[in-house]
């Protein structure tokens, strides 16, 4: 190496340490010692003792554990499948400039930005059983139910509200990821297929769809890593639908308190996550 | 052209644009119906108030005359008992009191701003230095940084509630107030290098080389070119990163309610609005209102920010 | 104002080799073209003499400095770059005086400056625009100007007119003459363009996959390049090459014996057997004509009974293409010679201007 080369390579260094210092002490350090506390019985105050696999063995036979996976499951497919579908619809509609696009674009981005604290308030309001407009629509204007019902209040039907929730607050991201791709495929590809007597159906399955294989996949990934680790939509929404991270905060901080527990469930998700995050590097970011 | 011709193909068109805007918005539009609508009009399925009630919002903001709370006659009683303490009347009295400010909205609003704020800023600072090293620079280890970043970015936060918990309660900072409020801030812009990072990293790779060689040729060091070139043609996105930062920060709720549930003078907007939400004070106008007031810097935030996001631009659009 | 020397230049990227090994001396005042295909390593070379490029050995001096570890904003340099590299935010004024005002020159002097080059340049209306309102001819000169201004020891040059139109080009082209001209600085210029290589230089350095393959003054690069990638690299349309025999007495092309006391410029003194020597001739279209435009007084050599497959009248001139050894062989002829398409003709060439290559090396002989 020559002087000026390690002139800039010492100069990169000093630029990115504080970058490696916080992140390396409050992420990279923290997940270590997660797995560490996990083979302990821990408690709020920070008092613990060694109890070897004795919080793995607590969760793998703890039935609770398993109905949170089978509910981050249907969480996950619901949510994956249906950002994605309505992503890509949003992104088809909206491929082609019109007037409005701008305002249509700004609103549709609306939900993603805003804060998950303020929407679940009108959300909860939607869904309430004496105010809210869908028991009036379902029950009152259309006669589909019978009777009002609190959706959100019981489990089954809020693990629903949710994923519906995760939608609309996530599609944006999709729809951004498969615009940028779409405004992308030329249109001499369109019109080719156009020429070749393909109508648009035939279009979107010949020309569309095969371009977009790889966004989709992508998309699908990224919805995965995200919505694994998602809490506040769930929890603030309807904290009765225990997906694994509600399931984890509850163990760590309400009622019984186990962090030992909790701690045992985060390595083990953090195991899965880094699969997919893995995946994500190597097949998407080809790094 | 191709499809969309029609007729039918044109109304079929704004019907599906309808549909979506509305499915988009139709929760915000009930937010802020419900915050200007009485009680009495709650049931009401129109979005559309009978009458605007500004109360709600009056009350949050302050703008309303600290109602005179009249002190029940039983309680005035054993306020007039001689045998009892000054101090115990002036607790008892103060609790009455108390409930004229059962919200005290512009507190909790000003602590969102302190933490989002200086989050933003303290990582906007440091992910402009770690983004420059990592896309411009060449030195051994580049790489596994880069990679490094991307996944802690990816890490959630819920991964890290306990261990983070642990250390400031070995620390001893967990059991403070100023030290619960200190971790907080460290945690948000923990939670938020790893973004601008990756944004910026992408926005300085696209910026030519050349611009940095050519301020070099002319008698630049390194350090004057980041300082004198990079820097201002950046300037949108580091707007757009910082507004994400803020907005990281001003949505977050996990870490807040794990550091500071304890402590209501340091809430921040998310975290009393949960409280409010489940407490006895619970009124459909107010909470409405209060979320309107949280959302709409946000909204602010983002209308500047989508300038920066038009075309499908998709550097930040992977966090969420 | 400053000689550069190059000692031993070798510049790797992790395994390959780009740059293997180049020795130059350019002195004070000259102006030195590099010019080569693409990959042939002249960019990286002028990178390195610049400083945005650390050779991987050797040295490089400028003045009586060696410039290995000094930074590059510590060479007083100037350089023009392909994409002009104008900073974008800053107005045409600001990008030229940018230096300047970093050198604290003081306002009068800077304003002195300006004027003279934004006068010299045509600039003077365009100061208050944005790189991002100008044409593309218009960034280049406000490079131009950025460079000039400096006053700088030496001045580089990567590339500078390849994205204008052909036309900007040579205009350009002409201008940097000029300004070369008046200034006198110590020069090198990046192309992949031959035209601006032979107009402009002083010294011409042919590069070919990290090697200097030859170098020396335009006229010398043009008649007499030492091997054959030179030969062909440099001159439009390029240079015949034709399979040909080496015989004591002459050169045989196909049946036409030229004689060989009259080929000028062939050293191989080594005697040649009785079957000959397998060589490669070079004829230049140029070097072609009809009887009627060479003098008495050139020594020349007759191509009797070539039938023209191809005519191209170019406006002034016209070329033509006929067969020779198996080769597809191109002349250019005086617009007034009168050829019709599958006539049998006969052509003359200068013989001092025909090459012999070595068959296998591709070396002068």
């Amino acid at each position: 190496m020559t002087p000026l080369e390690r002139a800039e390579a010492k100069f990169g260094w000093k630029l990115v340490t504080p970058t490696i210092l916080i992140l390396g002490l409050l992420i990279l350090y923290p997940l270590m010692y997660n797995v560490y506390l996990s083979f302990f019985d821990v408690q709020l105050n920070g008092y613990k003792t060694f109890v070897g696999f004795e919080n793995y063995i607590k969760l793998l036979t703890n039935t609770d554990y398993y109905s949170a996976i089978g509910t981050t499951s249907l969480y996950l497919l619901g949510t994956v499948v249906g950002t994605t579908l309505l992503g890509l619809a949003m992104a088809l509609l909206l491929k082609d400039p019109f007037k409005g696009r701008g305002l249509v674009n700004a609103a549709i981005m609306l939900p993603y930005v805003a804060p998950v604290i303020s929407v679940v308030f009108g959300w909860q309001f939607l869904f309430d059983p004496i105010s809210g407009v869908v028991n009036y629509l379902f029950v009152d204007a259309l006669g589909i139910w019978s009777e009002r019902t609190n959706l959100i209040g019981n489990p089954d039907s809020a693990l629903w509200v949710v994923v519906l929730f995760d939608i609309w607050k996530h599609a944006p991201i999709a729809y951004l990821l498969i615009l940028s791709k779409l405004v992308s495929v030329s249109r001499d590809q369109y019109e080719a297929a156009a020429i070749d007597g393909y109508g648009p159906i035939g279009r979107f399955f010949h020309v569309t769809l095969p371009e977009l294989y790889f966004v989709l996949a992508t998309v699908v990934l990224l919805r995965l890593i995200w919505n694994l680790n998602r809490f506040e939509d769930v929890y603030l929404l309807a904290p009765n639908v225990q997906t694994l991270p509600i399931f984890t905060y509850y163990q760590a901080f309400t009622g019984v308190i186990d962090q030992g527990l909790a701690a045992a469930t985060s390595v083990i998700q953090l195991a899965v996550l880094s699969v997919f995050i893995w995946f994500y590097i190597k097949k998407i970011m080809k790094w | 052209m191709l499809g969309k011709r029609t007729l039918t193909g044109r109304i079929g068109f704004a019907l599906a644009i309808l549909l979506l805007v509305s499915f988009s918005l139709l929760p915000f539009a009930q937010i802020l119906s419900t915050s200007l609508k009485h009680q009495y009009d709650w049931g009401n399925p129109s979005l559309i108030p009978q009458t605007i009630n500004l109360d709600a919002y009056k009350e949050l903001l302050g703008l309303t005359e600290a109602k005179k709370v009249e002190m029940p006659a039983a309680i005035q009683k054993i306020l007039n008992n001689p045998k009892l303490p000054q101090d115990k009347k002036d607790a008892i009295s103060a609790k009455y009191m108390s409930n004229d400010n059962l919200f005290p909205f512009g507190k909790y609003m000003l602590n969102s701003v302190i933490f989002s704020v200086g989050a933003a800023t303290f990582s906007l600072v440091f992910s402009v230095m770690g983004a420059y090293s990592i896309s411009r620079l060449r030195f051994k280890g580049q790489v596994v940084i880069q990679r490094s970043v991307l996944f802690v970015y990816m890490v959630g936060g819920v991964l890290l509630m306990v261990p983070l918990y642990q250390m400031a309660m070995n620390i001893g900072l967990a059991s403070s107030l100023w030290g619960s409020a200190f971790c907080l801030f460290l945690i948000y812009i923990v939670q938020t290098l790893p973004v601008g990072m990756y944004m910026l990293g992408n926005y300085f790779r696209g910026i030519p080389f050349a611009l940095e060689e050519a301020a070099m040729m002319d008698g630049c060091s390194r350090k004057e070119a980041i300082i004198k070139v990079v820097l201002p043609l950046s300037l949108p996105m580091l707007a757009t990163v910082f507004i994400y930062c803020f907005i990281i920060g001003w949505n977050e709720y996990l870490f807040a309610s794990v550091f500071l549930k304890q402590y209501p003078e340091f809430h921040t907007l998310p975290l009393a609005l949960q409280e409010l939400f489940v407490s006895k004070n619970a009124i459909w106008d107010r909470i409405m209102a209060a979320s309107m007031l949280t959302l709409a810097p946000i909204v602010i935030c983002f209308l500047f920010a989508s300038r920066f996001m038009k075309g499908g631009k998709t550097d930040g659009g992977v966090k969420g | 104002m400053a000689a550069i020397t190059l000692k031993n230049i070798v510049k790797s990227y992790d395994k390959t080799q780009v740059v293997k090994g180049i020795d130059l001396a350019i002195e004070d005042g000259e102006f030195v073209v590099l010019v080569g295909p693409s990959g042939c390593g002249k960019s990286t070379t002028l990178r390195m003499i610049a400083g945005l490029e650390q050779p991987t050995s050797g040295d490089i001096i400028i003045g009586d400095r060696v410039v290995n570890d000094i930074e590059p904003q510590d060479r007083n340099i100037a350089m023009v770059f392909q994409n002009y590299a104008l900073y974008p935010h800053k107005s045409v004024k600001e990008n030229i005086v940018f230096a300047l005002r970093r050198l604290k020159v003081d306002n009068e002097e800077i304003e002195r400056r300006l004027s003279e080059i934004s006068e010299m340049l045509q600039l003077e209306e365009l100061l208050e625009r944005k790189p991002a309102d100008l044409s593309g001819g218009q960034r280049q000169r406000v490079a131009m100007g950025r460079a000039i201004i400096r006053e700088a020891d030496v001045f580089l040059f990567d590339e500078p007119l390849s994205n204008l139109d052909s036309k900007l080009r040579s205009h350009m082209r002409t201008e940097i003459g000029k300004i070369h001209n008046k200034f006198g600085r110590t020069s090198v210029y990046v192309t992949h363009d031959q035209v601006e290589a032979m107009t402009l230089a002083d010294k011409v350095v042919v590069l070919h996959d990290g090697y200097i393959a030859q170098s020396g003054t335009p006229m010398e690069i043009y008649l007499n390049p030492t091997n054959i990638f030179v030969a062909q690299f440099i001159g439009s349309p390029s240079m015949n090459i034709i399979e040909g025999t080496l015989f004591n007495d002459y050169l045989d092309i196909d049946g036409y014996h030229l004689p060989r006391n009259q080929l000028s410029n062939v050293a191989y003194q080594a005697p040649i057997t009785d079957s000959g020597l397998k060589v490669k001739v070079g004829i230049r279209p140029d070097f072609f004509n009809d009887k009627a435009f060479f003098s008495e007084t050139e020594i020349t050599f007759n191509f009797t009974g070539l039938t023209i497959d191809l005519i191209e009248p170019m406006g002034f001139d016209k070329e033509v293409l006929f067969n020779l050894a198996g080769s597809s062989v191109k002349a250019r002829l005086d617009l007034r010679s009168d050829i019709t398409l599958g006539a049998k003709i006969d052509l003359l060439v200068d013989l001092s201007r025909v090459l012999i290559f070595d068959h296998k090396t591709e070396q002068r002989l």
